[in-house]
């Protein structure tokens, strides 16, 4: 609750603190001052005005003891908003670490994430500006002399077929590389908006060409994206115009989408048969679906939004990008895991310990289930992450070791598995890809 | 993993990365009293006296048109201060402005219990522009600084005034000018508030105006550089000492000479460490973290994700994540570390540091030591319109028989 005390404390200084309050007390003071001007030039008395410019000095310097007042009282009011504050992050007082900074040195690689962070926003302006402002022939500054460097293999190609290589890609320079590579990157993001904002607009088409073009890759990655989109078109165009305001053609409406059944359902026969069946025989109903077994099928009220998200998520895939902006992502999981590390350091300081040393971290980062991407197995027994170098191995009674513990666990060529009572021969026990 | 660690937002602990946002307007509201505060003491005292001179000076007859003067002058005075504190009194409304702006972001997190809650993803991309607007004005990308803060309407959350005014001081440090450093050093009561902090910045600014007077001068007009040394050195032989030693000794020895043991101090180094030094008196003066707490967020945010898979030689494996109930497609989305976006930058901070295996409920492995999660074999089966009996890998794509899966115990 502390920043909502703190709204209210600033309310009360932003209501009485104020510079302005002084004001009337400076023109008063001009007016004094004006006043007795103007009766020193019209007098010819010198020393009747005389006495008055003796008596004005009293008014005068009350008048500035007052001003000074309030702008005390100004300068006490800050300072009670000033404990205000240090009292709403009580709780959060921790210094931050900033003593040492891993990511120093990185400027060329932040601003490259930053250069594809603001294109995949579809903020096309502010990106074209950056890029041309972090250029480095472009700016004298020193921090941005080495701003873009040579991407990793494997990244963008052609627009509308993401994975094929391209030839170009490997006489491209590292001057370049950004303006090609934001090019290529923004005219995709670009046709990606285009295809969500149609299907905002309950447009499937384009999306739906899309997914015809990369049905390959988008295969292979397990998805079922176009047939999808396409079962989506064919419950719109059943609905008919009332709902989907389309021209009352035989385009539309059960016509229209039997039609569209026909033309489309073919190529999907072999892995969507029961549902091409469901489809067909919903038909039968009509017009009577919200009392038949299939009307879940035909909820469509947050059918668009979920084909958008699993669209936006099969294209940026296929550009080997995650869906959701990894600088976003990376950036909330830090704050998510500041408080882990402020705790960490303080306690470490002491030691003079740095957290960077080793190549774990040395506290852990509760993050939430949904931003655990892969699967993680720490070995029972070491008690360690497995790697490429030390794998997961599965005994035949279905246990699960580090490889290394294994080899510590055996016994010439033998082994006992430590979680249940069966014994083994280690060639018996093999990687497993979790 | 059905544990909800990590998805309760903890309020005041979230917070630690923003104390510096309420901060710097606070710092600059005092700022910005203590330089009214400066101006009317100054002023005021200057029409009390004056006041006081004329009326006493007065008996003694003084001629009319003198004492119309003085007035004139205390009018002038006093509608200076006016004019002055209007605009300190403008300034205090727009540092109002900001700072209510930003309790009102911090509090409105405070309605937010999950992390998953949409309302929390929206703030959190706020404070992700917020940090970029920060980053990008510390690299003097200016331009970019400003569209974004426009485009995503957070120019009260950031500081690009704060933030121009300084790197047109660093670029001027940059191009070998000192006078716009000095003349930050000098207004309203920064002096001040540097020797309260011990800072040399002044110091050294005028120690680089010496050089570069030796530089320039030292031959037809040596006279100008012992001045200089005796105005703006000499009071600080004391503090220090080994500067002012070396200052005196520069005189003997003419600049253009590589052996010479002061070739360092005519470099153009000098020139970015007075810049670096700039901005580091400069930040620490207005409490702004001394790097850019983007780079704060990230590093730490980056090994809070990695995995020792991020950089497997084997290729990227899927996102092991539970599919979204919502989602109707099986594949997940690709890790953002994994991502092209960060994976470089990535590669040298330490993965995270996990306790216990989180893996998907009811692991079955293939003939070919793929694991996967029974629902999602299932449900990959059923999408793909295979017989019953049979499951597909999710990668490579194989088809196998259900009876040649070996259930997986992780403990
Ligand atoms: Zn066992
Ligand atoms: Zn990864």
């Amino acid at each position: 609750m502390a920043m909502l005390q703190l709204e209210n404390d600033l309310q009360k200084l932003t209501q009485t603190a104020r510079l302005s309050n002084a004001m009337e007390d400076v023109d008063q003071i001009i007016n004094l001052l004006t006043m007795i001007r103007e009766k020193y030039a019209a007098e010819n008395n010198p020393h009747e005005t005389n006495l008055e410019l003796t008596m004005l000095q009293n008014p005068i310097k009350v008048r500035l003891d007052e001003l000074n007042k309030k702008l005390r009282s100004v300068h006490k009011a800050q300072n009670d908003f000033s404990k205000s504050l240090k009292t709403a992050f009580g709780k959060a007082n921790g210094t931050l670490p900033t003593d040492h900074d891993p990511m120093e040195s990185q400027t060329a690689l932040i601003n490259r994430a930053i250069a594809m962070h603001l294109l995949r926003e579809g903020e096309f302006g502010v990106a074209s500006t950056f890029i041309s402002e972090a250029q480095p022939q472009n700016d004298s500054s020193r921090e941005s002399s080495h701003s873009f460097t040579q991407p990793s293999p494997g990244t963008m190609d052609s627009e509308t077929s993401p994975r094929s290589p391209t030839p170009a890609d490997t006489i491209i320079t590292d001057a370049d590389w950004s303006a090609f590579q934001s090019q290529t990157l923004q005219s995709s993001f670009a046709s990606m908006y285009s295809i969500l904002s149609h299907l905002r607009s309950h447009n499937l088409h384009p999306a739906i060409e899309w997914a015809r073009r990369n049905c390959t890759e988008l295969e292979a990655r397990g998805s079922n994206l176009e047939f999808e989109l396409c079962k989506l078109q064919f419950v719109w165009l059943f609905k008919g115009p009332v709902v989907n305001g389309l021209p009352d053609t035989p385009e539309n409406g059960v016509s229209g989408a039997l039609q569209y059944a026909r033309q489309n359902f073919g190529r999907f026969q072999s892995r969507h048969l029961r549902e091409i069946q469901q489809l067909s025989c919903a038909m039968v109903y009509s017009p009577n679906l919200g009392s038949s077994p299939y009307r879940s099928i035909f909820d469509i009220s947050l059918a668009f939004d979920e084909v958008a998200s699993s669209f936006t998520r099969e294209f940026c895939s296929l550009l080997g990008l995650s869906a959701e902006s990894p600088l976003y992502v990376a950036a909330t999981a830090g704050a998510l895991a500041l408080p882990q590390l402020v705790k960490y350091t303080s306690k470490m300081k002491a030691k003079g310990t740095e957290w960077t040393t080793t190549n774990e971290l040395a506290f852990e980062t509760p993050l939430p289930p949904s931003m655990l991407y892969h699967p993680i197995f720490v070995c029972p027994v070491s008690k360690e992450k497995t790697t490429d170098a030390n794998p997961p191995m599965i005994l035949p009674c279905g246990h699960v070791l580090a490889r290394e513990s294994l080899q510590r666990l055996a016994k010439g060529s033998r082994y006992k598995c430590p979680y249940c009572p069966t014994e083994g021969v280690i060639k018996d026990a093999r990687e497993i890809i979790l | 993993m059905g544990d909800h660690v990590g998805t309760k937002l903890d309020h005041e602990n979230h917070l630690l990365l923003d104390q510096p946002l309420l901060r710097l307007p606070f710092e600059l509201l005092r700022k910005n009293f203590r330089s009214a505060h400066f101006e009317v003491e100054k002023d005021g005292t200057f029409v009390k006296n004056l006041l006081k001179e004329t009326a006493s000076a007065n008996y003694s007859q003084t001629p009319q048109e003198d004492v119309l003067k003085n007035l004139d002058t205390m009018i002038a005075r006093m509608r200076g201060v006016k004019r002055k504190l209007t605009a300190f009194a403008e300034e205090e409304d727009r540092l109002y402005h900001h700072e209510e702006a930003r309790v009102k972001h911090l509090a409105e997190l405070y309605s937010m219990y999950s992390v998953d809650d949409v309302k929390y993803e929206s703030w959190s991309r706020t404070r992700l522009d917020r940090l970029l607007v920060d980053y990008l004005l510390r690299h003097g990308y200016n331009d970019s600084a400003r569209a974004l803060a426009e485009e995503r309407g957070i120019e009260l959350l950031v500081d690009v005034d704060t933030f121009e005014q300084m790197s047109r001081i660093r670029k001027s440090l940059l191009n070998g000018s000192v006078t716009e450093a000095l003349a930050w050093c000098a207004a309203g009561d920064t002096k001040k508030e540097l020797r309260k902090m011990d800072s040399n910045l002044e110091f050294m600014l005028r120690y680089q105006q010496y050089i570069e007077i030796v530089r320039s001068k030292a031959r037809t007009k040596p006279n100008e550089a012992l001045a200089h040394a005796k105005k703006y050195l000499f009071p600080y032989r004391e503090t220090y000492p080994h500067e002012f030693r070396q200052a005196c000794g520069l005189l003997a020895i003419p600049p253009g000479d590589a052996r010479s043991v002061y070739s360092e101090l005519y470099s153009q180094a000098r020139w970015e460490m007075l810049a670096d030094l700039f901005t580091s008196t400069h930040n620490t003066l207005l409490s702004l973290p001394p790097v850019p707490l983007l780079h704060v967020a990230l590093s730490l945010g980056l090994s809070a994700l990695k995995t020792p898979a991020c950089h497997s030689i084997h290729p990227a494996s899927t996102a092991g994540a539970p599919s979204h109930s919502t989602s109707m497609l099986l594949a997940a989305s690709v890790c953002p570390i994994c991502s092209t976006e960060l994976n470089e930058l990535a590669r040298n901070v330490p993965y995270a540091n996990h306790s216990k295996s989180h893996v998907e409920p009811d692991l079955l492995m293939l003939p070919n030591g793929r694991a996967y999660g029974k629902a999602r074999l299932e449900e990959y089966a059923r999408k793909a319109g295979l017989l019953d009996g049979q499951v597909k890998d999710l990668r490579t794509g194989e088809i196998f028989s259900m009876d040649r899966l070996k259930k997986v115990y992780i403990s």
